[in-house]
């Protein structure tokens, strides 16, 4: 059960965090475009 | 007194066998809602055609004018986060933590009215008062508490918070845009909507890590784990009290510490966009300058976790030295990196100089814990956060000031910069003076209980 809840609250917040950071790599490989 | 509310703090402690790893995330929640004021440019040309839509009409507000809401934003974070933090370490975090949901999201709310009213009063009052207090409050919300949950590796748990901070841009850039994109209609550009929306979201957000986050128990220590009382290291077994902290010349000597590291970083970051389209004229595009932004924003979030983590082993003098010392070396090298036409090499010159501004940051909290002891560290934090207010104002003007008069007396553009570069490194040879004469505090200042 602690497990289970540990994984829920990293993938709350580690989920937002990948999608903002892939964003911004996609953005950033412009830079050698 | 009657039975402890919902918010207090003895209604957090963690019950016996608490997985410590379980609180990060409360904190990470909070700062990556609060790091939004990073990516508050993203709303900067949009508020400027509010009536116009397409392009500014004379009654639409300025780029000056709207420009001053994230100017008082941040001087609301070092405000409140000096004024109220004796509040936040007496309140417990989840209090703190849900004041400040409160506060950042009802700013957006406030905003949103003065939008759609077209008050800019509305606008400053709202994102640059109340989301300012929510900005200070939630960001030393968690600190404290991850310090005494990790005592081990105080660096790596603040750093891992402080990350948040930095990464909460890289989600709100690319969110403001989808929801302003969304909510865009004949008749509005979608700002008023996407700051109500957005206003909800972060406060839901934030009251998740409320109600996650737990205190340990006093005696709590993890299985195994013995405190090290290294005098040679800098590393205190004893307290100092908030009030007699800020009087010390150690509170002072990392007062300045901190606003160095941050005003150097600072000014590079609000001008990043022009700094390589200028310097690189011609072969770099505005898409490809925004791209470097990012790249920046990448290396100022990686930095805040992997500098703070690694100060563990080496000491927190020592990472400050790194800081300082390598960025005296990589701002001298950067009008030669400029004259070589290297984009790569400059964009990983800034990558790393951005990297240590985040560490400086990050790595903050646990210096203040190794000087001054664990029981004031969240207040005493607050009011070291003045720092990085002046520095907001510093940074930026000294890189624009210098550019500009630069080029009124003939400078080429590209070459504009080189001025700054090496004022920069002035700055930082003053932080490390004031690193190297940092040591322990006085006994007779230590607090009795």
């Amino acid at each position: 059960m602690d497990r289970l809840k540990l994984i829920a609250l990293w993938l709350i917040v580690g989920l937002p965090l990948a999608w903002g950071v892939a964003k911004t790599l996609q953005n950033a490989l412009k830079l050698f475009a | 007194m009657g039975a402890p509310g919902f918010l207090d703090r003895d209604r957090t402690i963690a019950p016996p066998g608490y997985n410590r790893f379980l609180v990060p995330p409360a904190a990470l929640a909070v700062h990556l809602s609060i790091g939004q004021a990073y990516a508050f440019s993203t709303f900067n040309l949009p508020l400027t055609k509010l009536i116009g839509l397409t392009q500014s009409a004379p009654d639409d507000w300025t780029l000056k004018q709207v420009g001053w809401t994230f100017s008082l934003a941040i001087l609301f974070l070092g405000l409140s986060a000096a004024l109220f933090g004796r509040w936040v370490e007496r309140a417990g975090p989840r209090k703190a933590m849900a004041v400040a949901a409160v506060c950042f999201g009802s700013g957006f709310f406030v905003s949103a009215l003065g939008i759609s009213m077209h008050q800019i009063a509305l606008l400053y009052l709202g994102y640059g008062v109340l989301g300012g207090c929510g900005l200070g409050i939630g960001y030393i919300s968690p600190v404290s508490t991850l310090i005494k949950w990790f005592p081990d590796r105080p660096g790596m748990a603040t750093g891992m918070a402080i990350m948040g901070f930095g990464g909460g841009a890289l989600i709100a850039a690319p969110l403001s845009i989808a929801l302003m994109d969304h909510f865009k209609s004949a008749t509005s550009n979608g700002v008023a909507e996407s700051f109500v929306v957005m206003g909800i979201i972060y406060i839901l957000y934030m009251l998740f890590g409320a109600f996650t986050v737990r205190v340990p128990p006093d005696d709590w220590k993890p299985a195994g784990w013995l405190p090290a009382l290294q005098a040679g290291k800098l590393i205190t077994g004893a307290n100092v009290h908030v009030d007699v902290a800020w009087r010390t010349r150690q509170f002072w000597l990392l007062w300045v510490v901190l606003c160095m590291n941050v005003t150097a970083g600072i000014g590079v970051l609000s001008q990043a966009s022009p700094m390589i389209q200028e310097m690189f004229s011609g072969r770099v595009l505005p898409a490809a300058a925004a791209g470097f932004v990012g790249l920046l924003s990448l290396f100022n979030m990686g930095g805040r976790f992997v500098w703070a983590s690694v100060s563990d082993y080496i000491g927190r003098k020592n990472t400050y030295l790194v800081f300082f010392m390598l960025g005296i070396a990589l701002y001298a090298t950067v009008p030669t990196i400029g004259h070589l036409g290297s984009t790569p090499l400059f964009v990983l010159a800034f990558g790393v100089i951005l990297s240590m501004y985040g560490g400086g940051f990050a790595t903050i909290p646990a210096y203040l814990r190794d000087i001054f002891g664990t029981m004031h560290v969240g207040a005493i934090h607050g009011r070291l956060l003045t720092a990085w207010a002046v520095a907001g104002v510093l940074g930026p003007m000294l890189v624009n000031y210098i550019r500009e008069f630069q080029i009124d007396h003939g400078v080429p553009k590209a070459q504009a910069y080189s001025v700054t570069m090496y004022i920069m490194c002035v700055l930082l040879f003053l932080g490390l003076v004031c690193n190297l004469a940092v040591r322990e505090v006085a006994p007779d200042r230590h607090h009795h209980d």
